[in-house]
């Protein structure tokens, strides 16, 4: 009950937080001029029209043309979607510890493990909301107004959502640490280009400085953090069954199961962190 | 007859660290020692500082305490059940400014383990007693200070404490609302309900408490019934018919602790109650009438002054 009490309340509270109005303003927009701009010809029914640009024939190899575009929109909007998630919910946690407010909630009968995860849960939760939101209007317009109700497509929204749960983790710690909202998003941002970075590390960061030592650090900060951008490709695959470019890799769940140990983590040590403050 | 008292501490401490490497230790509380009965009201005063807030805190696992034993009815105050027996007004609370009244209401009862059966009709009751339902649908953004104070007073009560904890209850709040909340405290306390409360409103707490500890530097300084506190000296006014004579004006001066003579009044402080009739007897003797005669009570807030810059100075 106290759980679902403080769950509940920080779920309303990402959805009335201005932000994420705002994201909500912009994804009704989106799927709005997505509405309008889609149309399949009446004349071929091979031929797409997307604001004005026909798309005909096969995208690529095998890939039919429905696909491949709800791919590229997949691919193009997660990253921003996940921007404007992070701006609108990364203050949640600084919030809750400005004086005044943590000493109602702590002065509860809630454990601040509770308390900590309930927070972290209902602001993701807000989030996944938003997230569902833009994924089924999507899959709505292309159903609609294509005829393909593309069942994969929506399913992606699971595993963006995940990735979002995952990199929350990371915005939990910094916000307790820095107890600042301007802080949590700084940093939160500067981690998703880390997390690029790290995931092409290979032909990027390893360059840098040619050490086993230093290549084997950033190989510990891979597999430590949430490999957040590993997951949201991984999440696009699986709208098309085939390869788009050679040498791009099948769907895998590893990122997301190395993600998840990495989040575990991460709570683990902001539980430690928050049950030995003082506010 | 054994009661259990609702809080106890044994030595409590607390020294908050500071600076980088947090390698500075401020104190805060220094082995504070305090037992407050079921039932009372009790006020912990003490300047600006003095570790009044710290001790709250610690009392409800806001702040860690560094070394001592506190307990709230007998148990220890690391267990999370025992905050179910507790009720706090902060001092600088903050509501959901998204909120109305009512759904503050009924987001902390929830917090609190009510059930959703029990919960409105708590709520509007509370409303009622603060006197906010008119403002129930309305978002606590609009409220204004007092408001807010009492909608925080219907917060810590929506779980009917046993122990409630007040942190200047009546700051902000007009003198009419002050009277109010003082009857409503009143009122818990008939009922069984223990009230912990740290004020600065020295007059306020003279009011209702029962027992007061002062606090300063963090250390109990002094504990006692307000009766007890204020009546280390007596002192009394006494009119005079006549004009008093200067021998004797000398003698009183040269005898007395304090003495003050104008317009025919005669302002005297003594150690003893038995001192006083020496006094009458002399004005007697010298044929000297007395029109009235008072007893001055030197306020809280006296005692309080002379008390902490007494410390402060040592």
């Amino acid at each position: 009950m106290r759980f679902w009490g403080m769950f509940r309340f920080t779920v309303l509270e990402t959805v009335r937080k201005g932000t994420l109005i705002f994201y909500f303003g912009i994804a009704t927009l989106t799927l709005l001029l997505l509405a309008f701009g889609i149309t399949r010809s009446p004349n071929d029914p091979e031929l797409i029209t997307m604001f004005g640009i026909p798309f005909g024939g096969k995208a690529m190899g095998n890939l039919g043309l429905v696909e491949f575009l709800l791919y590229m929109l997949h691919h193009q909007s997660v990253q921003f979607i996940l921007l404007l998630g992070i701006f609108g919910v990364s203050g949640l946690i600084p919030d809750m510890l400005e004086k005044g407010t943590i000493d109602l909630f702590l002065s509860k009968p809630l454990t601040r493990m509770e308390l900590l995860l309930s927070r972290s849960l209902g602001a993701t939760a807000g989030i996944g909301l938003n997230l569902f939101y833009f994924f089924i209007g999507v899959w709505a317009v292309f159903g609609l107004k294509l005829g393909v109700w593309h069942w994969a497509f929506l399913s992606s929204f699971i595993y963006v959502f995940f990735a979002f749960a995952c990199f929350y983790s990371v915005v939990t710690v910094v916000g307790l640490i820095t107890r600042s909202t301007g802080f949590t998003i700084l940093i939160s941002f500067c981690f998703l280009f880390i997390s690029w970075g790290l995931d092409a590390r290979e032909h990027g960061l390893y360059l840098l400085w040619n050490n086993i030592v230093y290549h084997r650090l950033l190989d510990a900060l891979y597999y430590l953090t949430p490999q957040l951008n590993a997951m949201l490709e991984n999440s696009s695959r699986v709208i098309i069954k085939t390869a788009l470019f050679p040498g791009m890799l099948d769907f895998t769940i590893m990122p997301f199961l190395c993600s998840l140990g990495s989040a575990v983590l991460m709570y683990a040590l902001s539980i430690w962190y928050f049950s030995r403050q003082d506010f | 007859m054994y009661t259990m008292n609702a809080l106890q501490t044994e030595n409590l401490s607390k020294q908050y660290r500071s600076g980088a490497f947090k390698k500075y230790n401020i104190p805060a509380l220094d082995k504070v020692s305090l037992e407050v009965g079921e039932g009372e009201i009790f006020g912990l005063l003490g300047p600006n500082g003095a570790g009044k807030t710290t001790f709250i805190k610690i009392m409800l696992s806001i702040v860690h305490a560094t070394s001592g034993k506190a307990e709230i009815f007998g148990q220890s105050i690391k267990i999370r059940s025992v905050r179910e027996l507790c009720g706090y007004l902060p001092e600088n609370h903050r509501y959901p400014q998204f909120l109305h009244g009512l759904d503050t209401l009924l987001f902390f009862g929830r917090l609190n383990g009510l059930s959703e059966s029990e919960l409105r009709p708590r709520a509007q009751t509370l409303l009622e007693t603060v006197g906010l339902v008119q403002w129930a649908k309305v978002k606590t953004k609009k409220y204004s200070k007092g408001m807010l104070q009492r909608l925080g007073l219907a917060q810590a009560l929506m779980n009917n404490p046993k122990l409630l904890f007040l942190d200047e209850p009546t700051d902000g709040v007009d003198p009419v609302g002050r009277k109010e909340i003082r009857d409503l405290l009143i009122g818990l306390k008939s009922q069984g309900t223990t009230i912990f409360l740290n004020s600065h409103l020295l007059s306020e707490v003279e009011l209702i408490s029962d027992r007061v500890a002062i606090l300063n530097k963090g250390k109990v300084i002094r504990t006692g019934t307000v009766a007890e506190i204020t009546s280390q000296k007596l002192s009394y006014t006494i009119q005079l018919s006549s004009h008093l004579p200067l021998a004797l004006e000398e003698r009183f001066k040269s005898s007395l602790p304090a003495f003050s003579y104008t317009d025919n009044r005669l302002d005297i402080s003594l150690n003893d109650k038995t001192d006083l009739n020496p006094v009458i007897d002399a004005l007697r003797t010298a044929g000297i009438g007395i029109d009235g005669m008072t007893q001055q009570k030197a306020s809280l807030e006296d005692y309080f002054i002379k008390l902490v810059q007494g410390e402060n100075n040592k």
